[in-house]
């Protein structure tokens, strides 16, 4: 029976860092959808229950403090991992993010090995952090493709 | 390995392999012969003169149990009992399959001896590297009977030599070929030979050359040529995983270097500014990619650690001729930019703001952006094609380029809609001034160069 695979959202403006942040996590077997702008990436986050999520700070329509804030008010998403990915590396840009409620940040221009690292870090237990009504649903459906 | 043991060291430039081995058989030497050329290193030890092990460290090891497995030799289960016996070491595994009679005692020694020659083969083709030859035999287990070195050494010439002949050099030891999912014609009509046919059936995508020819007992050059072949009758295509992993790796580090640099300079806003810094964006990924184009460049593969000089030459034939066409035939301001040490140096380009000043310099920078942007282009379908051609991995990294170039391209655009509306406002406010005077000819209205305002060439240039 096939297990299910962890999904990351990538949420970034530049639509190079998307296509290589995809094209990176899945060489290493993670699903990966993408969301160029702040409302798009709260659409993702409700309709695909993400078991991670990759937020560029600067994006159009909400910056990523404030999708990381929405995230964590949620008492169904709370739990999922926020990954800062961002080309500003002051302390403040840092404390920041952390403030609004990120796991890790990630300063850009990043090394696609240590994005993967990071990724695998945070994805550890990913199952355990999915509610299990959800988690069940996705077994099921993965016990009936095969 | 304790330096006192050390009995000499050196250059393979200096001393070759073939003559540091003859030199120690002759002399009936017992000691561990360490050769190292980049990263992959070749233990061989020797007593009395004759070979009695060999060990190859820093690249992967064919693991020849999953090749018997593929043959058909051994069930999976007892594979991998061996293997965790073995532990990946050859010369634990194969007298285990003696001893549990799954291998005949001829066939070991047979397999070991070939395991060496192909070894001694590979190292006599690398062109730098150190030696250092140890008193003490590094104790590593193994049944074999002791190999004399003139009778390996002469084998493993005459396939080096082989290797050397290929027309395809970009075939290597790591080299994977994958059955095409295309073909679905009868392979027996094709007359294919019993050795094409074991390969073929090897063939999956995950068994590198050298596992092949370890498993078939085939030399590697001989491999190289049958899958050349199948590569010719379409029948396979050649994946090098390992090494379009870390290709991959290294091409999507420099996308993000660059794309990291364009999205810095778009705070810029003074247009020779903006101008400028895509110059430098736009030199910074050229250079990133010629950087890497001399380690993953076909022509440059399975040579060991190649001197700095040949590299730097090989870069230059690749990619001058077309920097100096494009120069000639469509943007003069690239002959300012040229190849140093392997590198594009657009130095010249960078200081033109101390020669030139105003709307002459942004006509400079303007040019340079589109011309580096051409060769950007070029530089990239050249490296792609050559490295990993129409693979998934090519086929991937191309999606990414694309997404990259779209971004160049943008930035591009949105200062030819700055150019486009500092014409217009610069007519308008000229015809304006016209008409001021009651200078009623204003299609006689000219600039200030004497050109027609509205001139054919005025208006390419202004597009």
């Amino acid at each position: 029976m096939m297990e299910p695979i962890p999904t990351v959202l990538v949420v970034d403006d530049s639509p190079t860092v998307r296509k290589i942040v995809q094209m990176t996590l899945q060489r290493e077997h993670i699903r990966v959808i993408t969301a160029g702008d702040g409302l798009s990436a709260l659409t993702s986050v409700a309709d695909e229950m993400p078991a991670l999520i990759l937020l560029d700070i600067q994006l159009p329509r909400m910056d990523g403090y404030t999708i990381c804030q929405i995230v964590r008010k949620n008492l169904q998403f709370r739990a999922i991992p926020i990954i800062m990915l961002s080309g500003k590396d002051g302390l403040f840009d840092k404390m920041r993010g952390r403030l609004a409620g990120s796991t890790e940040y990630l300063t850009k221009p990043f090394d696609s090995v240590e994005l993967v690292q990071t990724v695998k870090k945070h994805l550890a237990g990913w199952q355990q952090r999915m509610p299990a009504q959800q988690y069940e649903g996705m077994r099921t459906r993965l016990r009936r493709r095969g | 390995m304790e330096s006192q043991d050390l009995i000499m060291d050196g250059d393979l430039q200096t001393l070759g392999l073939q003559s540091i081995l003859k030199m120690l058989a002759l002399s009936g030497k017992t000691g561990t012969l360490f050769i190292q050329s980049g990263r992959e290193t070749l233990s061989i030890s020797l007593r009395k003169g004759q070979i009695v092990s060999l060990r190859e460290e820093g690249v992967n090891q064919p693991d020849l149990l999953t090749m018997l497995c593929l043959m058909n030799r051994l069930d999976p289960q007892r594979a991998q009992a061996v293997r965790e016996v073995a532990q990946g070491n050859m010369q634990v595994a194969l007298p285990f399959l003696v001893e549990q009679r799954l291998m005949a005692p001829a066939e070991m020694q047979q397999r070991l001896e070939f395991a060496i020659t192909q070894s001694i083969s590979h190292a006599l083709r690398w062109v730098n590297g150190r030696f250092s030859f140890h008193r003490r035999v590094v104790a590593m287990e193994g049944r074999m009977q002791p190999l004399d070195v003139d009778s390996v050494l002469l084998e493993a010439l005459r396939q080096a030599d082989e290797w050397e002949e290929m027309p395809d050099t970009s075939l290597t030891r790591a080299t994977m070929a994958r059955w095409l999912p295309e073909v679905s014609n009868d392979v027996r009509s094709l007359g294919l030979s019993q050795d094409h046919i074991d390969v073929l059936c090897l063939a999956n995508g995950e068994v590198p050359l050298q596992a092949m020819a370890m498993a078939l007992m085939l030399p590697e050059a001989r491999i190289a040529r049958i899958l050349a072949r199948l590569f010719e009758l379409r029948l396979v295509e050649m994946v090098d995983t390992a090494l379009e992993g870390e290709l991959q790796q290294d091409l999507t580090n420099i996308i993000i270097m660059s794309q990291h640099t364009l999205a810095q300079q778009r705070q810029n806003s003074a247009p020779d500014q903006h101008l400028l810094g895509l110059i430098k964006t736009l030199s910074q990924c050229i250079n990133g990619l010629l950087i890497h184009h001399g380690m993953y460049a076909k022509a440059l593969r399975g040579r060991g650690q190649l001197p700095v000089a040949d590299i730097v030459s090989y870069l230059e034939k690749r990619f001058a001729g077309s920097l100096q066409l494009m120069a000639t035939q469509q943007f003069p301001i690239l002959e300012t930019a040229s190849f140093v040490n392997g590198q594009l140096d657009c130095s010249e380009i960078f200081n033109l703001d101390h020669l030139v000043r105003g709307e002459q310099l942004e006509e400079f920078y303007w040019e340079a952006v589109r011309g580096l942007a051409v060769f950007l282009r070029t530089v990239f379908t050249t490296l792609l094609n050559d490295e990993v051609g129409n693979s998934y991995t090519g086929r991937q990294l191309n999606v990414v380029w694309k997404a990259f170039l779209t971004e160049v391209d943008q930035e591009i655009q949105q200062y030819q809609i700055y150019r486009a509306g500092q014409h217009t406002q610069n007519a308008r406010n000229r015809f304006n001034d016209a008409a001021y005077r009651g200078d009623a000819n204003w299609k006689g209205a000219a600039q200030k160069d004497g050109t027609p305002l509205w001139s054919s060439e005025w208006q390419r240039r202004s597009i």
